[in-house]
């Protein structure tokens, strides 16, 4: 910016802590054009000085040295098209959580001073983007949760667009008479709601439906996706705005089940079986034709087992009350024992279990299947570690495995992987190349022909698939969120789960759908950087076709031409900066967030010597939770090192190698990344920033062993938002490591 | 170790559940009831074993265990039990169920074991007996006063009515627990004799010592006590009476002031006081009553009677006009009769089969508290 005024503020402890007069001194030195102290700078007589510098003196860079930047938002919130804000904090990082009035604090504060002049002279005012947006909600999938989807999107204004592969509406609840219990007092069965639904949205004329439908192309990005759909012969397209995932699950494999029985005799059926004969009515043994006098059920069939599915489906045990407790009303004379590993009765379930538990003409038992045998007309149970506490054998006319649930997702990942391949194949490079690939074909070959949205994405075409197959992710962070922007995952497809949860994701993902929508109609990125109004700059004069930014970005947002240049699409972008980190051109910017802008801020401060010791250690600390973290701890008073130096970043993997060696050779004497947690449970927003980050980092050791510098000398910490006591303690343990390896070699050159 | 091919039984899940054992179904056997326990014997620790062989329905396990008697149903598990799966109630339900079970014959069993329903049978049936009887030998004549029972019925008629059920109720009694010594036999050793082991178990049960080891029920252990006595003075004064009319020719009836006299009065009023105690423990309800099914009740009640109508019939010879008193006379000999009949089949039995119990504990030698 051209003309920067700085603001500080001198309450909040500030004016005890530093000295205001050399924060001048130094705002004088970068050619600051107005340096304003207020006692309170966030109340109205604060904000009115400021505004009143940019209305009159023309300042278009406003430097406020307060609190952090995760405070009084909204009070420091200027014209975006006139002018940049750039927070220094002082409160937080100085006033909070340093010795007052001592020689190190006054450093700190005038080197962050001097940083966030740095900052400012290289960021750029935004462009907001305005497009035209849909406001049409997708829905893929005409079940419980996708009709619910539907619904819920025209009550929140949006119409619907429902694509269904089969014939009719309904799903799974097509097959079910009864549901578990969804009021109070949770003790008795309810009635199916989906014929109730289909009437519904069927009537409702802002809903859309293609039943026997599927999706041939998903092109675009959120607020303008262009859906091409075939019916029946005819090829269709609509334009949605967001897309909600219902497809559901499937139930497990049983013929993966020989040990349960399963394929040795006629009488053992899967849970899915005997819904089917419980709705209409006639519950028989299918082996002989006769009125079973007991069923046994046995819970975890292939569920929470290494061999089939690792995890528990959640729903399976409220599926099986839900039979005893229809069998007994519609066939008293049968008697079931259900035979469990764990009873797993969430929530309000356990009243509807108690209740089953007490029908006389239901056993409820806990018990280690053995094996079933096929005896006489009907099987053998055999139990060991039953609660008899000896091996025990139920002699029984039917016996019902309770199976999980499959998601029908298909691994987006992998098809692309597959189609890769096989473009090698048709090449032809190299013979071992096709070979390579002839082999990847054939182990992949179980993918080809699974795709549902068919997205154009060069990252493949469905949604990438994280645990146990689910497009999930971080349930607490992050709900209903998947790794493409505007795309959504609910129901039994996101995770597995029972009726009334599948109504209640249905919402969760319609308000993020809806969310998404209205976001882009403002211009503005999702969650997590809500409200940002910046777009990716890309020079790509200078693109080596590397494509390392196509395939880390974590959304999926940059396609690629021919060539293997990047193109980007606008609304896809979270603004996480990964593309930045990642480009080793230097190359992608944001208008605020620049390779350049955080290396200016590196070199804006000045470095002691050696003879002063006094080390310098840089601090990438990620804003989304370790930022957070260390405010709380500042909130504390709690105290760390004054010699650390920190700028927020977006992401870890918002970090460009380059910022560490642009440090190292300043003579900076060590550098710590305070980010997310990554791997399987990832707490980063970005899903993918902190691994990354990992990755790059094990380059940056390499590169310190070449130039014989301590591999201690950088370091990357995982940092959950609630551990604010950890900041100092991590800080001050790296200083320490730090000091014990001695000052940087390159110190002064 | 063999596989054992079980088949739950329905029907005893059924019965039970009727009886007010359905919370047995609750328990998910986290064996908190056992350990709270004071009663259950290091060897026999019950009754999560007993819970769980009332879920799977398993008749032919409960009906088998000597725990079930061991029990006195203190309720210390119910308070504790972190289900509310009343393990006290249910050990009660399956007492019950086994008194019916055992019973001979066994439709009796069935006709006191619905005592909830059938009550006035059982209780008016004794009555129409007498009223029948004494008005065809005498025309239900009531003498001038003052009055004496013999000249109203004469002794014979006592004699032939209470010897045959008596007679008839040992021998009910003695099959149906030999059936039950047998049961519990099976599969394990008994060590010692059968006297030896009884007579110290008398000793323990006369002085109630393990109701004293109840937490939650304590409050029943005097009235219980008291019962007992009282049943006991009532027996020896019947028989001190007999020695002394055929033994030392003692003319009837006693003046107020014999010793005898006195053996009897305060034996009812031990009868008394214990049958109300038990009777407003039961009232109050509560966690150390458990619940009152009509098992209980019946036969409480029942027991009580005889000892109210007993003393309403000394006093009432004096103090009333004979019309009225002999009313009460009437009354007296019809609980009686009703008490004696019912024996085998109602709460009473619970004296012999937990007597037997505990023999059986101290021969199998599990009795190691």
């Amino acid at each position: 910016m051209d003309k920067v005024g700085v603001f500080v503020c001198t309450g909040c402890e500030i004016k005890d802590a530093v000295k205001i007069d050399e924060l001048e001194e130094a705002a004088n030195e970068q050619n600051a054009a107005a340096f304003v102290t207020h006692e309170c700078l966030c109340e109205p007589g604060g904000i009115a000085q400021i505004q009143k510098s940019i209305d009159d003196d023309g300042i278009d860079g406003v430097v406020i040295a307060a609190c952090s930047h995760r405070m009084k938002q909204k009070e420091f919130t200027f014209d975006p098209t006139k002018v940049v804000v750039e927070r220094v904090c002082l409160r937080e990082q100085v006033a909070w959580s340093k010795k007052p009035d001592d020689e190190d604090t006054q450093m700190l504060a005038v080197d962050l001073l001097q940083m966030g002049l740095a900052r400012i002279g290289k960021v750029k005012l935004s462009e907001p983007i305005k497009e035209e947006i849909s406001d049409t909600v997708l829905v893929v999938g005409g079940g419980l949760t996708g009709l619910t989807a539907a619904k819920a999107a025209v009550d929140l204004g949006h119409p619907a667009v429902i694509i269904e592969k089969e014939d009719q509406l309904g799903g799974y609840l097509n097959d079910c008479k009864d549901v578990i219990p969804e009021h109070p007092p949770y003790d008795t069965v309810a009635a199916n709601p989906i014929g109730q639904l289909i009437k519904d949205v069927q009537a409702n004329e802002q809903i859309k439906v293609f039943t026997g439908a599927r999706i041939i192309a998903t092109k675009g990005q959120p607020g303008q996706f262009d859906v091409e759909l075939q019916n029946g012969g005819a090829a269709q397209s609509v334009k949605v705005g967001a897309i909600v995932q219902a497809t559901g699950a499937r139930p497990y494999d049983a013929s993966k089940l020989t040990h349960l029985g399963y394929g040795m005799s006629p009488n053992v059926i899967t849970s899915h079986d005997l819904e089917k004969m419980i709705t209409a009515g006639e519950l028989i043994c299918p082996g002989n034709g006769q009125i079973p006098n007991r069923i046994v059920f046995i819970q975890c069939a292939g569920s929470r087992d290494e061999n089939h599915l690792k995890y528990c489906s959640s729903e399976c045990c409220g599926t099986t009350l839900k039979q005893v407790a229809s069998i007994n009303r519609d066939f008293s004379d049968i008697e079931c024992a259900v035979i469990y590993k764990d009873m797993r009765t969430p929530g309000q379930l356990e009243h509807f279990y108690q209740g089953v538990q007490e029908s006389t003409h239901g056993m409820l038992t806990r018990g280690e299947v053995d094996k079933v045998e096929a005896h006489n007309n009907g099987a053998h149970v055999h139990l060991k570690d039953s609660l008899l506490g000896e091996d025990v054998t139920i002699e029984t006319d039917l016996v019902v495995l309770a199976v999980g649930m499959v998601p029908n997702s298909a691994d987006g990942h992998a098809i692309r992987e597959l189609n890769d391949a096989k473009l090698r194949i048709i090449k032809n490079e190299s013979e071992t190349q096709v070979a390579d690939a002839t082999k990847l074909v054939e182990s992949l070959k179980h993918h080809e022909g699974t795709e549902i949205l068919n997205l154009d994405y060069r990252q493949g075409p469905d949604l990438p698939i994280l645990k146990y197959d689910f497009p999930d992710s971080h349930y607490i962070c992050f709900p209903y969120e998947t790794r493409r922007t505007g795309i959504y995952a609910a129901g039994a497809l996101h995770a597995p789960m029972d009726t009334p949860q599948a109504i209640e994701d249905a919402y969760g993902a319609v308000m993020k759908a809806v969310q998404c929508i209205e976001s882009n109609a403002r211009g503005e990125a999702v969650h997590p950087r809500a409200g940002d109004q910046s777009i990716a700059d890309f020079f790509l004069q200078r693109c080596t076709q590397c494509k390392r930014c196509t395939e880390e970005c974590p959304f999926g947002t940059l396609n690629e031409d021919a060539k293997g240049t990047p193109e980007y699409n606008t609304l896809r972008c979270r603004r996480c900066g990964i593309c930045l980190g990642a480009c080793p051109e230097r190359i992608i910017s944001f208008p605020e967030y620049t390779v350049d802008a955080v290396a200016s801020m590196i070199k804006a401060f000045e470095v002691p010597e050696e003879e002063d010791e006094k080390p310098r250690i840089m601090a990438f600390l990620c804003e989304n939770d370790a930022l957070p973290a260390l405010d709380e701890a500042a909130a504390k008073r709690i105290q760390w090192n004054p010699w650390i130096r920190i700028v927020p970043v977006r992401c870890l993997g918002a970090v460009n190698t380059v910022w560490i060696a642009d440090s190292l050779s300043r003579g900076i004497d060590g550098i710590v990344l305070v980010g997310c947690k990554r791997g399987d449970d990832y707490q980063c927003h970005y899903i993918q920033g902190s691994e990354l980050a990992n990755t790059r980092m094990g380059n940056v050791q390499e590169t310190l062993e070449r130039l014989t510098l301590e591999s201690e000398r950088v370091k990357i910490v995982e940092l959950a938002r609630d551990e604010f006591h950890r900041v100092p303690q991590v800080l001050d343990e790296f200083a320490e490591t730090i000091d014990e390896c001695g000052p940087n070699p390159y110190k002064g050159f | 170790m063999a596989s054992n091919v079980l088949i739950s039984s329905t029907s005893f899940r059924e019965a039970l559940a009727k009886k007010g054992g359905v919370t047995a179904a609750r328990c998910y056997q986290c064996a908190t009831c056992s350990s709270v326990c004071e009663l259950a014997p290091e060897g026999l620790p019950f009754p999560r074993r007993q819970m769980i062989n009332a879920q799977w329905g398993l008749a032919d396990k409960v009906a088998a265990d000597p725990a079930v008697w061991l029990c006195h149903q203190c309720n210390d598990c119910t308070v504790r039990c972190p289900r509310d799966a009343k393990p006290g109630d249910v050990m009660q339900t399956i007492r019950a169920l086994a008194v019916e079970n055992l019973s001979t014959p066994k439709f009796l069993g069935k006709l006191v074991g619905a005592a909830g329903s059938t009550w006035p049978l059982l209780i008016g049936l004794p009555f129409v007996f007498w009223i029948a009887f004494i008005y065809a030998v005498n025309g239900f004549t009531v003498p001038e006063a003052p009055l004496a029972w013999h000249d109203f019925v004469p002794h014979w008629m006592i004699y032939a009515v209470y010897i045959p059920v008596t007679l008839w109720v040992v021998i009910a009694i003695l099959v149906s627990g030999s059936r039950y010594w047998n049961l519990m036999g099976q599969g394990v050793t008994r060590s010692g004799s059968f006297v030896g082991n009884l007579i110290p178990a008398i000793k323990e049960i006369l002085a109630h010592k393990r109701f004293s080891d109840c937490e939650a029920a304590r409050p029943r252990k005097t009235g219980h006590l008291l019962f007992l006595w009282g049943f006991i003075g009532a027996a020896i004064t019947t028989a001190l009476i007999i020695v002394a009319m055929y033994g030392f020719k003692t003319p009837l009836p006693l003046p107020q002031t014999h010793w005898m006299k006195w053996i009897g009065n305060f034996s009812a009023l031990l009868l008394l006081f214990g049958g109300l105690m038990l009777l407003a423990n039961r009232m109050k309800g509560g966690q150390s009553a458990g619940a009152s099914t009509a098992f209980d009740t019946f036969f409480l009640f029942v027991a009580f009677m005889v000892g109210l109508t007993g003393i309403l019939t000394e006093g009432g010879r004096l103090a009333f006009p004979p019309q009225i008193a002999a009313w009460m006379y009437v009354a007296h000999l019809s609980f009686i009769l009703c008490l004696f009949a019912t024996f085998p089949y109602c709460k009473f039995a619970h004296m012999v089969y937990r007597t037997l119990a505990m023999v059986h504990e101290r021969m199998t030698g599990v009795a190691s508290r």
